[in-house]
């Protein structure tokens, strides 16, 4: 473990989390974008756990375990929502999704 | 951790604590009742005055829940108990009640009157969520209790399902949102990086000496701001308030506008208090720790929500596309009591809270009972509104007055008390630009009224007789706006009281 | 009861909420009347109950204040909602729910059948609550906030039966011209409370008095604050020049005439020179204005009230006239006459009027005196009751005027000097003349109403309108016959030291802590003897009697000569008749120029070029912009995200180029 930096972790944590960010920016199915999401909020945990083992400080780990909780009740609801607008409209495509506007 | 520690945890936690028996139960009588549902309300309703009853008992108290006990640390927990943090329960349970009132008359809710058990099981978690967030001094927290609120309002905003609007307005709201609590949790995570702790306190006390990397520092706090801007609805991150706002139920509206909100801003003045003040001065300016220009930040913001907020009202045809801007534009009001850093713009805050709470939701009750009658909240639609039904018309006036900021109504003095802190804090020209806003508000305010009064409908509409508990419900909401319009002291004292922030 | 004070406000706001809300709702007249009545009567109670343990209490402990709330503290500026209970505003206090709580009475029996009977009773009721705030209040805060309130309360029950035909015009706008003459009044008493809160930095009674006796405060500042107030005066207790608001306020119910427009809210003025008296004791200029507006309004009031044919209306004129002397009184230092004048004045005239509504009452609303005549056969409790009141305004011996009056004189003499006794004999001459021609032209004399009536009737057939002259009901004839004992026995608790002996007077030796401040500043050393003052008392009585007999005598027994006086002194009579021509001056110097101008230069011009221009130009400013702004709410979730990151970018680069 102690041969690779930390700063190669955390390169690739921001490389995930840009990756995350553009997803959800360009993206058009629903599905995708939240996939999108989950790398943001992987990237984010990839962070805390190599901070954590660096500073040898336990919290980031919990942190992660709780965050990774969440992710999950995250996918659950947001996954029953697409089914639910599924259903209403017949896609799943958000530039088609904006009867609300201006 | 020792035993008499965590007992004493725990009884700080009492409101929490109740509130999460009462969800329990709550789902327990929805799976046992299956043909009354009405119990639920009542059960509901229980849970609310019991932990509202808690809340009011901790008025006195101040404490740290869940301290790490580790002596070469300060010694301060994940949960601080204090009188600001009750304020801000207080204002979100009297929220709920009222909301649970609402939903009892609205139609859309009774509409879907099977799944009702789920429907306040979700909006207690809300309210655990906020109730965990006012009070949090740690970042893992602080992402649990935001991520518990917005979960739970993610669903309730789709709840009725039956409408495609609603389902729209819980996509939106849940990609939205789970896109910020997302570069809020890589913002926690930077900051756990640089300071090897996620406890405000021990953060405060890290960066009161310079060794960190400015840059990074601030990009992480405006990562955080993010999640926390979207809650209060503050630009740029308030798009998604007016498409949910419209599209959900109007129970969920009102309730979003109010308690998450406050919740939501809660949590920003005590991050932004505990983390970042190094000290108060005598005349209760609060001196910021030179890491991050907090000021700057939020009067920027503040100004750009106020004037996006009220002039995307102006064209809103939709009452409660209006609303939603309008509280858009209030949530900017509010920041400037923030953006002071003082002592005197906190009290201003929390003032605005209270009389925030009885109008906006006093203006939501009067859309839906309308609404409930005449189907619509097209402004077109009530026309002549003020003739058919006096009372409800008469009502709503009262409340987009209050809401505008004219005497002799609540909302006044609410602004009153901002406007005196920003010039009292030599921000002139800031009052200034909120008094134009004000005056811009003041149109589209004034717009509803003109086509109650003065227009005359195409054809003849019936009165919308309203039944008694509604009425009272008015009133209540109505009374007090007129009796902190005139007689504010009481409201002024309360918030005077409540300002103290545990910590420093 | 001094610590239960606020009952006597609270009760008749109950009784106007109660009423206010729910009197339509309430069918029986009979319930809405004794509410009202009864909120007023127990807070006549409660006053007394106070007045009571006042007295008990040694003097310098009489003085107590009632602190409620805080009401204001914003920026330095503490208003705290306090009540002051001491002598002055006990009596006013007794007055105002006394006399209130019989003229309540009176009105179950008057407003009998009226379509607004709720509606009445409630704002009474609302009168009530502000007239006791403005008389108990112990703050300049608190007392303009009753002023302002009675202010209201006027309007709304002059403009009662605001459908009604009034003279030239409605009752709406003799209710409007009230309210906006009171207007401008206000507008000088709110200048005089800006200045003494810039001059003594609070608005407190007992802060701003104990102030003016020590600061260093130029005489200048004092005659200022004083003119301002006096201006507040002389618009709410009706003085020249801002008088012209009250005969035409005798648009409304009778019972309201007597109240408000005799009785109390008018006199609220001269509560209010009073209880700042140290403040125009330290102007001593002002006060000069003071005794001359009062005593020329007393002179002029009264010439117009000989020759007016309304009965309500002479009444009016009268009530200004007695208002003047009150504030001719203040003005020569007599304050505590002037409050005692205050106090017998409620009585009689508040009878006069009641009297007059009973009279009105019995002939079916028809007000003028010419065709009334030889009533007192029907109607012998009103006639007995109207008798002795109008013995007591004319300074009748005995009667309650008789003491009031000749004390303001016996001042006006030694404090002031011989032309201000002298003109106020003359007025009190008149004063006996006008009223014994109302009591001659009303109760004796041939009938003239069934010929005058009988006529109408005839061409129009109508039958019904033929008055059966009936004394009134015993709701209406009980009030009247306290307020005539009033009338009688009130003077004796004002007997001057002449007669009282070792004693002293009564009444001024009651109010004395409150005005000795002002008494010490004036310093008015009375050095005349007790045979003057009786050679003076014998002359004013014997001008009163004069006064009664002429008027009987012409009016009665020689009906003939007031016509053939009326055509000779023709040029006196036109103008007296059209009151001097005021209220014509007034339109055409003041009205007109001020309509015309507004609608040339304000409306014309500023309003609708400039401001106009500015608003319409900035509104559509404003609307192309939010047009644009709206259009960034695509309704596309993602690029909301776009946005947001924008704008993180965008705190960003300002990090990146600020630090």
């Amino acid at each position: 473990m102690t041969s690779i930096p930390m700063e190669y972790y955390l390169v690739l944590s921001g490389f995930m989390f840009s990756v995350g960010i553009v997803g959800v920016l360009i993206r058009r199915n629903a599905i995708v974008v939240f996939m999108s999401i989950e790398l943001m909020l992987n990237s984010a945990n990839l962070t805390l756990v190599t901070f954590s083992s660096y500073l040898g400080n336990v919290t980031g780990q919990v942190f992660v375990f709780f965050v990774m909780t969440v992710a999950a009740a995250e996918a659950a609801v947001g996954l029953a929502i697409i089914i639910a607008i599924f259903r209403n409209k017949l896609t799943v495509d958000i530039d088609k999704i904006n009867i609300f506007k201006w | 951790m020792e035993l008499s520690n965590l007992s004493h945890s725990l009884n700080l936690l009492l409101p929490e604590l109740t509130l999460s028996i009462a969800l329990l139960v709550l789902v327990l009588f929805d799976l046992i009742f299956h043909h009354d549902k009405k119990i639920i309300s009542y059960v509901a309703l229980i849970g609310l005055l019991a932990t509202g009853f808690f809340v009011i008992n901790q008025f006195s108290l101040s404490g740290f829940a869940f301290s790490t006990g580790n002596e070469s640390y300060r010694n301060f927990g994940m949960i601080t108990i204090d009188s600001f943090g009750s304020f801000f329960k207080l204002i979100v349970i009297v929220a709920s009640v009222i909301i649970v009132f609402f939903s009892l008359s609205s139609d859309e809710i009774k509409k879907t009157s099977e799944r009702i058990g789920e429907y306040y099981a979700l909006i207690f978690g809300m309210i655990l969520g906020m109730l965990f967030m006012i009070s949090a001094t740690d970042l893992i927290l602080i992402y649990l209790s935001v991520e518990l609120l917005s979960l739970s309002s993610y669903v309730l905003a789709g709840f009725t399902k039956l409408r495609e609007r609603n389902s729209e307005a819980s996509l939106k709201y849940m990609i939205y949102g789970s896109v910020s609590s997302g570069l809020m949790l890589f913002g926690i995570s930077l900051v756990y990086g640089m300071t090897g702790t996620t406890n405000l306190y021990m953060i405060n006390s890290l960066i009161q000496i310079p060794h960190l990397n400015l840059f990074t520092f601030s990009f992480a706090m405006i990562l955080i701001f993010a999640g926390i801007g979207y809650k209060i609805s503050s630009a740029p991150f308030h798009f998604w308030t007016p498409d949910v706002y419209e599209g959900a139920p109007i129970t969920i509206t009102a309730f979003l506008s109010v308690a998450s909100k406050a919740a939501g801003f809660a949590l920003l003045i005590r991050f932004v208090k505990i983390t970042f003040v190094s000290y108060i001065d005598t005349s209760g300016f609060w001196q910021l720790i030179h890491v991050f220009d907090w000021k700057t930040l939020i009067v920027v913001i503040s100004i750009f929500t106020m004037t996006l907020g009220n002039f995307s009202a102006l064209w809103q045809d939709n009452l409660k596309r209006m609303l939603a801007y309008s509280s858009i534009a209030h949530a900017g009001y509010i920041m400037l009591g923030l953006a002071v850093l003082s002592n005197q713009g906190l009290t201003a805050m929390l003032i605005y809270f209270a009389v925030y709470l009885l109008m906006n939701l006093g203006a939501f009750l009067v859309v839906m009972l309308i609404a409930n009658k005449i189907n619509s909240e097209e402004i077109d639609d009530y026309d002549g509104l003020g003739y058919s039904s006096p009372f409800l018309a008469a009502s709503l006036a009262i409340f987009l007055i209050s809401l505008t900021g004219l005497p002799p109504t609540a909302g006044f003095i609410g602004k009153l008390y901002l406007f005196v802190a920003l010039v009292d804090a030599n921000m002139i020209g800031l009052a200034v630009v909120a008094l134009l806003n004000t005056v811009v508000s003041l149109y589209y305010y004034v717009r509803v009224l003109k086509h109650m009064y003065l227009t005359k409908p195409e054809t003849a509409i019936p009165e919308i007789k309203t039944s008694k508990p509604n009425t009272i419900l008015v009133l209540v909401l109505l009374i007090p706006i007129f009796i902190f319009g005139i007689y504010f002291t009481p409201l002024v004292d309360l918030a005077k009281g409540c300002i103290t922030i545990l910590g420093l | 009861m001094i610590n239960f004070i606020y009952l006597t406000i609270l009760l008749p706001l109950i009784g106007f909420l109660i009423n206010g809300l729910f009197g339509s709702k309430i069918k029986n007249e009979k319930v809405i009347g004794i509410i009202g009545s009864a909120a007023v009567g127990l807070a006549f109670l409660v006053s007394l109950g106070a007045f009571f343990q006042t007295l008990g209490l040694p003097v310098e402990q009489r003085s107590n204040t009632v602190e409620l709330f805080t009401w204001l503290n914003v920026a330095g500026l503490n208003i705290k909602f306090g009540y002051l209970v001491d002598q002055l505003s006990l009596v006013m206090s007794l007055i105002v729910t006394g006399v209130g709580f019989l003229i309540h009475v009176y009105s179950i029996g008057y407003m009998h059948g009226d379509k607004g009977y709720w509606r009445f009773f409630s704002y009474l009721n609302l009168f009530i609550f502000t007239m006791m705030n403005l008389v108990l209040g112990d703050n300049f805060l608190v007392l303009f906030l009753g002023w302002e309130g009675v202010g209201l309360c006027s309007y709304l029950l002059i403009g009662f039966w605001y459908d009604k035909r009034f003279e030239k015009g409605t009752v709406a706008q003799a209710a409007k011209k009230a309210f906006i003459v009171n207007r401008i009044g206000d507008f000088g008493f709110l200048l005089g409370m800006f200045l003494i809160y810039s001059t003594f930095d609070s608005l407190n009674f007992s802060e701003v008095f104990s102030k003016v006796q020590h600061f260093p405060v130029s005489e200048t500042t004092f005659s200022l604050i004083a003119i301002f107030l006096f201006i507040g005066a002389t618009g709410k207790s009706a003085q020249i020049p801002l008088y012209v608001w009250l005969p035409d306020a005798m648009a409304g119910p009778t019972p309201v005439s007597a109240l408000i427009h005799a009785a109390t809210m008018v006199t609220a003025g001269v509560y209010m020179v009073s209880r700042a008296s140290i403040i125009f004791a330290s102007a001593p200029a002002v006060m000069t204005i003071v005794a001359i507006i009062g005593l020329l309004t007393a002179l002029f009031a009264a010439t117009m009230g000989l020759v007016q044919n309304d009965i309500k209306k002479v009444l009016a004129y009268s009530t200004i006239s007695q208002l003047g002397y009150m504030f001719l009184a203040a003005g020569v230092g007599a304050f505590s006459a002037s409050i005692f004048h205050v106090m017998t004045h409620a009585f009689f005239k508040a009878l006069l009027f009641l009297g007059a509504g009973s009279v009105i009452h019995a002939m079916h609303e028809q007000q003028d005196i010419q065709n009334y005549g030889g009533l007192k056969k029907y109607m012998p409790v009103t006639y007995l009751t109207f008798l002795t009141a109008a013995l007591a305004i004319s300074g009748f011996p005995g009667f309650s005027g008789f003491f009031s009056k000749d004390e303001i004189l016996w001042y006006a003499f030694s404090n002031g000097n011989f032309i201000f006794w002298f003109i106020g004999v003359f007025t009190a001459l008149l004063t006996a003349f006008y009223m014994f021609r109302l009591v001659s032209l009303t109760f004796y004399g041939e009938e003239r109403f069934k010929h005058t009536q009988q006529h109408a009737s005839e061409g129009r057939g109508e039958f019904e309108n033929v008055p059966h002259p009936h004394e009134s009901p015993k709701v209406m004839t009980v009030p009247l016959i306290i307020l005539g004992i009033l009338s009688v026995i009130g003077g004796f608790i004002g007997i001057p030291a002449l007669f009282s002996g070792e004693g002293g007077n009564n009444f001024e030796s009651w109010l004395e802590p409150i005005f000795k401040p002002a008494e010490e500043k004036l310093a008015y050393t009375g050095m005349y003897t007790h045979a003057q003052e009786i050679l003076l008392m014998t002359i004013s009585v014997a001008v009163a009697l004069a006064g009664i007999y002429a008027a009987y005598y012409i009016y009665t027994k020689k009906p003939d000569i007031a016509g053939t006086m009326a055509k000779k002194f023709k040029g006196i009579y036109t103008l007296l008749f059209n009151k001097y021509y005021v209220d014509e001056f007034y339109e055409a110097a003041v009205v007109q120029p001020i309509q015309k101008g507004a609608e040339k230069i304000l409306w014309k011009f500023t309003d609708t070029f400039i401001i106009d221009g500015i608003v319409n130009g900035a509104a559509k400013l404003i609307d192309k912009i939010s047009g644009t702004i709206r259009k960034m709410q695509t309704g596309v979730a993602q690029f909301y995200a776009v946005i947001m990151m924008v704008g993180i970018a965008a705190v960003l680069l300002w990090l990146i180029l600020g630090i």
